[in-house]
């Protein structure tokens, strides 16, 4: 027999058995459409979080204040030493590596324009913070750049403080209260959305002496440092440490870089997809089950016709081929419905939720299908050797 | 109704393999569904115990208001803060028992040579009323003044182990971020909560810290009350009451380990019942597989179906006989599943001690009925085309 006459006899007595074998369709269409939707939720997430992440500036090395030796949570609670300002500006001058440098003090406190009243972030920083971060000025302009130890009374909104504070009217100019501050808007943000957890859109960024004074502190909450490039993050973070350490005499503040955290991030959400593809593959287990129920039937109904194959000859190995290919055919069309089925159900996933870019990745579309054809083909074996063993003339006179 | 199951039963035996195969289909979805939400419900109550092993009674008042930021107080500065009056002040309260500000940092440890960089906690002499938590050896500082400062630290058994090995190190003097102080007492052993490893940290009088961090407020105030039901009453009176004194300002957070607690619990309970949702999937393949089969056996008996309709079986009768048969199927199937999927739990538990394995009764009940009602669903239509079926045509297939 050759490939295509194999397929032939296959097809045919398959659609012979129209419901049985659509409704072993069915079973393999559901597990890969499973695997498919739930790959690329999990894919959607960890590409929704890549993609937080970038948009928080690339080359970045963050510095804490503290140190433990204990778990990895550090920036909490106070420290004996400082980070300071001056701190900062060594940093800067001594990092060679260093694109900017960026200190950070940040709180929370109410914003007042009028009777309008709305608690807010504070960001104090400098004009490095702007680049470093990727935020876009929609009207007036940044904090000014110049002596970071010399605070003034400006701020820049982020779009949705504004919009909350002045409604309508323009706020470039305007003068408003921070906590019991006088402080002049300089500029608002365009629209950054929430960034790792904090709504950029609803903070102030004042200048970071100005903030330190504010909330009456004497230590940075954070150091940003930028690199020229990614291959300087390492030597970068040895010199930001040296040069601290050197300070401080003692080892107190710890450096973490933006990559190694998004790595983490990153491979966590990768295994819990693959979890997940997991769970729903079992699905496909159940429905190799199915299909070999539903061969075993066909064997033993066809226990005449395989004795007449036989008695003419008919190889076993040949006859072995004929049902394997119609277990093979029922899991690869299955199979192949269930890759259509899964896209339209992702299709209808984006326009639902338009943020999450949910995508299956290509290593789960492959391993989906060829799963769905080697559990066909598996489950096809026993039934398939079952019909091969029939004694041709047992098989004759059964009726 | 006796008959009925018995000739179902003989249905069933008499196709062994097919039965059993039908069987394994649905065995392994309930298995599934058993597994993951004995993992989701052991974490759930592992996470519930790590909470109130400090007790429900209690309430963290932070500094600053979360409204932008999640972590209130966590992430720098306010401009009005919390100090060690307002917890005294608190204390005055009714039915509050007890107070205490915390200051917390981090800061290195030393003792002769040895060093190590951990969290430091500014506590009072009331922290083991307030954690239950007791002290294992020595005692904590004399109660005085929490304004007052005291060189003297109690310390957790790990960070105990680290610097002193098997000395006993009550006496011994450590320097915390530059200051001496004396040892007066090791902790009981109370392992992580949330990340934060409370043996390897020391705790020193909150007057202390708030020098060595170099700052006069507090991180936190922690409040013991007496009777839970009134927990409502008080988070309101010590709202009035720091508002008050904050000129008029709500700029703290107060939460309730008790609401916190529910926010963990429901969070967990979501995650367990999406994640057995996803096994279920398998339980649906199981059911078309249960289907299938039935509308092979119908199609196959219907030579008998005609006989015992002729024998004046009704088509009620004929229809409850097939839906026995996939309950049946079904039934067995989630009851060995269930007893596959407890013995799966045992093993792992065995296996690896640690890990939190609680089979919740609710779901492993539910996954029985469920498969049950799987089985009667996937049998209506077969059911239905056999009690279709006309006697004499019935009665002439082969």
């Amino acid at each position: 027999m050759t490939p295509m006459s194999l397929l032939k006899y296959s097809l045919a007595s398959l659609s012979g058995n129209r419901l049985r074998t659509g409704l072993s369709l069915v079973g393999v269409m559901i597990g890969v459409a499973a695997v498919l939707v739930l790959t690329a939720l999990g894919e959607g997430a960890r590409r929704y979080v890549t993609d937080q992440f970038s948009s928080l500036g690339t080359n970045l090395l963050v510095v804490l204040p503290g140190k433990t030796e204990t778990s990895g949570l550090v920036g909490f609670g106070g420290i004996p030493n400082d980070l300071t300002l001056l701190d900062a500006q060594a940093v800067a001058r001594g990092t060679r590596a260093a694109e900017r440098v960026a200190p950070l003090s940040m709180g929370t406190e109410e914003i007042e324009y009028r009777a309008r009243r709305r608690q807010v972030a504070i960001i104090g920083t400098t004009a490095e913070y702007q680049p470093a971060r990727q935020l876009v000025v929609e009207k007036g302009e940044f904090l000014p750049a110049g002596d970071w130890t010399r605070g003034s009374p400006v701020v820049v909104l982020g779009q949705k403080a504004a919009a909350e504070l002045f409604g309508a009217e323009s706020p470039v100019g305007k003068v408003i209260r921070v906590g019991e501050w006088r402080i002049r808007v300089i500029g608002v943000l365009a629209r950054q959305g929430v960034k790792m957890g904090l709504d950029f859109d609803d903070i102030a960024i004042i200048p970071v002496a100005t903030g330190m004074q504010m909330f009456n502190r004497s230590s940075l909450f954070r150091i940003l440092v930028q690199t020229y490039a990614h291959a300087d993050l390492e030597e970068a973070k040895k010199t930001v440490r040296s040069i601290l350490t050197e300070r401080h005499e003692e080892e107190d503040i710890t450096v973490i870089t933006q990559d190694a955290v998004l790595a983490t991030f990153s491979s966590i959400l990768r295994v819990l997809t693959l979890a997940l593809a997991a769970i729903a593959a079992v699905s496909l287990s159940v429905a190799g089950i199915g299909i070999m129920n539903v061969m075993l039937v066909s064997v033993s109904e066809r226990t005449r016709e395989i004795g007449l194959l036989k008695a003419l000859g008919v190889a076993r190995g040949q006859i072995l081929a004929v049902f394997l290919a119609e277990a093979g055919l029922i899991s690869t069309i299955g199979g192949l419905l269930g890759l259509s089925l899964g896209w339209a159900l992702v299709q209808i996933l984006l326009q639902v939720f338009p943020a999450l870019p949910a995508r299956s990745p290509t290593w789960a579309v492959v391993a989906a299908f060829v799963t769905s054809v080697a559990v066909g083909l598996v489950f096809g074996i026993l039934p398939a050797r079952r019909a091969t063993k029939l004694d041709p003339i047992e098989a004759l006179s059964r009726r | 109704m006796t008959e009925l199951i018995v000739l179902a039963f003989q249905a069933v035996v008499a196709h062994r393999l097919r039965t059993f195969l039908s069987m394994i289909g649905i065995a392994i979805g309930v298995t599934s569904v058993v597994l993951l939400t004995s993992i989701g419900e052991g974490t759930r109550l592992y996470i519930v115990n790590q909470f109130s092993q400090f007790g429900t009674n209690l309430l963290a008042i932070a500094p600053g208001k979360a409204e932008t930021l999640g972590i209130p107080g966590a992430l720098g500065g306010t401009t009005h803060k919390l100090t060690i009056d307002d917890a005294e002040a608190i204390a005055k309260l009714p039915r509050v028992e007890a107070t205490m500000p915390i200051c917390f940092g981090t800061a290195r440890v030393e003792a002769g040579n040895r060093g190590r960089s951990v969290f430091v906690y500014g506590v009072t002499p009331s922290a083991p009323i307030i954690w239950q938590w007791g002290v294992r050896v020595g005692s904590y500082w004399p109660s005085s003044d929490p304004r007052r400062r005291a060189s003297m630290a109690v310390l957790g058994p790990k960070l105990k182990n680290e610097l002193f090995d098997d000395q006993n190190p009550l006496g011994k003097f450590v320097r915390i971020g530059g200051t001496r102080f004396r040892v007066v007492g090791l902790m009981e052993p109370k392992g992580q909560l949330l990340g934060f490893d409370l043996d390897d940290s020391a705790y020193i009088p909150v007057a202390s810290a708030l020098k060595i961090f170099n700052t006069d407020e507090v991180n936190e105030i922690d409040v013991l009350f007496s009777h839970s039901s009134m927990v409502d009453t008080v988070i309101a009176d010590i709202r009035s009451l720091l508002t008050e004194r904050h000129r008029g300002k709500e700029d703290f957070t107060i939460t309730s380990q008790a609401a916190m607690l529910d926010v963990f619990g429901n969070v967990m309970q979501v995650i367990t019942a999406s994640v057995s949702a996803i096994a279920a999937i398998s339980l649906l393949v199981g059911a078309i597989g249960i289907l299938t089969m039935m509308w092979i056996s119908v199609g196959e008996r219907t030579h008998e179906i005609g006989l015992i309709r002729s024998l004046g079986a009704t088509r009620r009768q004929v229809q409850w006989l097939f839906l026995t048969e996939a309950a049946i199927i079904s039934t067995l199937g989630g009851l060995a599943g269930l007893a596959f999927g407890l013995a799966v739990c045992a093993l792992l538990r065995q296996a690896i001690p640690g890990l939190p394995i609680q089979t919740p009764t609710v779901y492993a009940v539910a996954a029985v009925v469920f498969s049950l009602a799987t089985g009667i669903i996937s049998g209506v239509a077969p059911a239905n085309r056999a009690a279709a079926l006309e006697p004499v045509t019935a009665l002439r297939a082969e």
